[in-house]
């Protein structure tokens, strides 16, 4: 019996600071065992249990695309004592890492549409996940027209600045970068997500929305979708309640009778609506 | 399976027997307390009680117990083993409704996806052995209410009867029938049945305290917002009592422990009445106040888990009731909600 709560060993492969700030960083893990590797097959929208021992552990979501070989990667942010644990590990050093836990974006049901991704702060992470995978090859085929609206609070907030430069580049792509407030040498969009989202009015014909954020980014943009006429089937997003085991039995992440961690985190906002407003 | 008949006074020398054999948790009597405890070899189990003072789900779900233990070395904290220990063992004597949380924890712990590693071990290593309730209960006792009864095999590997002068010994499970040679050879007939059966109807008819659990159901689904929440909490410590007397609640945090170059990862018993049980880092909480709490405790027990699992997570031990240190009743919440 394979005991769930026992971490696969990785090692810290590479550090990347995302941010100017400095609190947001992108860390890429090997499997010490290469053969975890395959048992931590995963899909965009999942995340993993990142465990220090001697700290603890925190659910974070899984950053990287199941077509990156060969790692797996997580951006964090330093928040409380395991996340400040893990801003300090220095590449090369060993630590553990679980799952990969929760659904995930619903692939099948994504595959064939348009897809609309929208994306605010650090929770864009799953959402990259999700569109280096539809960009990989030929998977592009399986999905029409991807639109993404991104923002950030100003330019030295935004993550994965380099592939958001080779994103722009391709034409299958319709890339929307926007920051609250640019500075000197910012030449992109200027504005909250909610307003880029109206400008950019992505058409519903076919279409699924994709919307991860800050409450109050989803507050003001869901607005937009329903003017737009998307349903509520066809808007999906990703909650976040505090975890500890990750698998649906210490009790804490319910949502209703949902269990945050193994339900979801993937939710549609017909299935919200049918869960107790309370998360 | 088969039935056997053994003499009252026989139980404390089986179970004393089978201490030699493996680990056997049984009643004992600790100061004014009755509790389950490893059997010394000098020990002596006590068997007159109505119910132990604390639910005996610690015996698969410790209060504290290590996961895995890790030790530094240059390249940081690893891993260094898995902490897993399940020895053969008997849970000899516990209530129905204790045996029937075993049942109701195991659809939460044994689920095909993600099975529990610590409390299947447990689980699977102890055969449990009831002893049926057949004395005038605590006015407490509810079980009747929330499927269960004094008389009762669910959950349980063996179920002994007080038929008078004799236990009627009933194999209920294949793990059970494994324990048959310490029960003599005295095969029950047909009269011990109809004997058992006359107590049984009779012990259930001596519950008096009903609940109206499976009529709230369709109450909870469409009353979260209802006002009546505001009306239970007020007088709540938040000191989770209910919750860590109560044999089918099963919250637990998950933390390390360092000392030196080693270092452990323990579970331990939590509580949704707990402010910080939600608390995120970022200082949001979705169950802000105590009325979140009692409502998700409440929803728990007779919503969530009718949902998930088509059962109702209480057994009726009336343990809360009895240890509430502001006296707020269950019972009594599940009526009201019957009449909203
Ligand atoms: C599904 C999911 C995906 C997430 N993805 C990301 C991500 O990609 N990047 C990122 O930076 N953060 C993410 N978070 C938030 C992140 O988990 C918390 O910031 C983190 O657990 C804080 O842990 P800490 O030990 O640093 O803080 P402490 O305050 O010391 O927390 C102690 C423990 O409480 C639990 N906890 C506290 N807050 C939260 C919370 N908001 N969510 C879940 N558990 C919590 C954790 O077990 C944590 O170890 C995600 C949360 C969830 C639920
Ligand atoms: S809720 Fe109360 S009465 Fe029901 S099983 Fe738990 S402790 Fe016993
Ligand atoms: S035992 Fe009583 S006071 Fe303590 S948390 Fe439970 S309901 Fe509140
Ligand atoms: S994190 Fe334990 S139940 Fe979801």
């Amino acid at each position: 019996m394979q005991n769930p709560y026992i971490p696969y060993p990785v090692t810290v492969d590479k550090i990347i600071t995302e941010v100017d700030t400095k609190d947001i960083k992108t860390f890429r893990f090997k499997f010490v065992n290469p053969e975890d590797e395959q048992k931590y097959a995963y899909i965009p929208g999942q995340f993993g249990e990142l465990s220090i021992y001697g700290k603890g552990e925190s659910p974070i979501g899984i950053a990287s695309s199941p077509t990156q070989k060969g790692y797996v990667e997580f951006t964090v942010q330093k928040a409380g004592v395991v996340t400040s644990a893990l801003h300090e590990m220095e590449e090369g050093e060993v630590m553990g890492l679980r799952g990969p836990l929760g659904n995930s974006w619903p692939l099948e049901f994504l595959e064939g549409k348009n897809i609309v991704i929208v994306g605010g702060g650090f929770a864009f992470t799953t959402l990259r996940s999700l569109i280096n995978y539809m960009i990989y090859g030929d998977n592009r085929k399986r999905f029409g027209n991807i639109t993404v609206i991104y923002g950030a609070r100003n330019p030295g907030l935004l993550l994965y600045k380099d592939e958001l430069i080779e994103w722009q580049k391709r034409d299958d792509l319709n890339i929307n970068v926007t920051v609250d407030k640019g500075d000197a040498t910012w030449k992109g969009r200027e504005g909250f997500v909610p307003a880029v989202c109206k400008d950019v009015a992505p058409s519903k014909e076919n279409a699924v929305a994709v919307i991860c954020g800050p409450p109050v980014m989803i507050r003001f943009t869901l607005p937009v979708f329903f003017e737009l006429g998307f349903s509520k089937e066809n808007i999906i997003t990703s909650l976040e309640m505090r975890m500890k085991c990750g698998i649906g039995k210490c009790g804490r992440c319910n949502v209703g009778s949902k269990y945050v961690c193994k339900d979801g985190p993937v939710f549609t906002l017909a299935e919200l609506d049918k869960l107790t407003p309370e998360y | 399976m088969e039935k056997r008949l053994i003499k009252k006074d026989a139980l404390a020398g089986i179970a004393k027997k089978m201490a030699g054999d493996f680990l056997v948790w049984a009643p004992v009597k600790k100061e004014d307390n009755v509790l389950f405890d490893p059997l010394q070899k000098d020990g002596e189990p006590y068997f007159a009680y109505l119910n132990s003072k604390n639910a005996p789900k610690n015996v698969f779900f410790p209060h504290t117990e290590t996961m895995m233990k890790f030790t530094r070395t240059p390249k940081g904290m690893v891993f260094s083993a898995e902490e897993n220990r399940a020895d053969q063992s008997v849970l000899f004597g516990v209530r129905p409704c204790d045996a029937h949380s075993f049942a109701l924890l195991d659809k939460l712990f044994d689920q095909e996806k993600y099975q529990d590693a610590y409390y299947v071990a447990k689980r699977q290593s102890t055969t449990v052995i009831s002893i049926a309730c057949v004395q005038p209960p605590y006015a407490t006792c509810f079980c009747t209410s929330v499927d269960g009864a004094p008389v009762a095999s669910e959950g349980t590997d063996i179920l002994l009867t007080d038929i008078g002068g004799d236990y009627l010994v009933e194999f209920i499970t294949p793990k059970g029938e494994k324990l048959a040679n310490y029960f003599g050879d005295a095969k029950a007939d047909a009269a011990a049945e109809t004997k058992k059966n006359e107590i049984a109807a009779n012990a259930a008819g001596m519950i008096k305290s009903k609940i109206p659990a499976h009529e709230v159901k369709p109450i909870l689904d469409v009353n979260f917002d209802n006002p009546f929440w505001n009306t239970i909490h007020g007088k709540c410590l938040a000191c989770g009592t209910c919750t860590y007397m109560c044999p089918t609640c099963h919250c637990f945090d998950i933390s390390d422990e360092v000392k030196g170059a080693d270092g452990v990862r323990i579970r331990s018993w939590d509580s949704c009445m707990f402010p910080m049980f939600t608390k995120e880092t970022s200082g949001h909480n979705p169950r802000s106040s105590q009325k979140e709490r009692w409502r998700q405790r409440t929803m728990h027990k007779f919503k969530y888990y009718v949902d998930n699992f088509n059962a109702i997570a209480c057994v009726g031990c009336g343990r809360c009731v009895m240890s509430c240190p502001v006296n707020i009743d269950i019972r009594k919440v599940v009526e009201d909600i019957s009449k909203l």
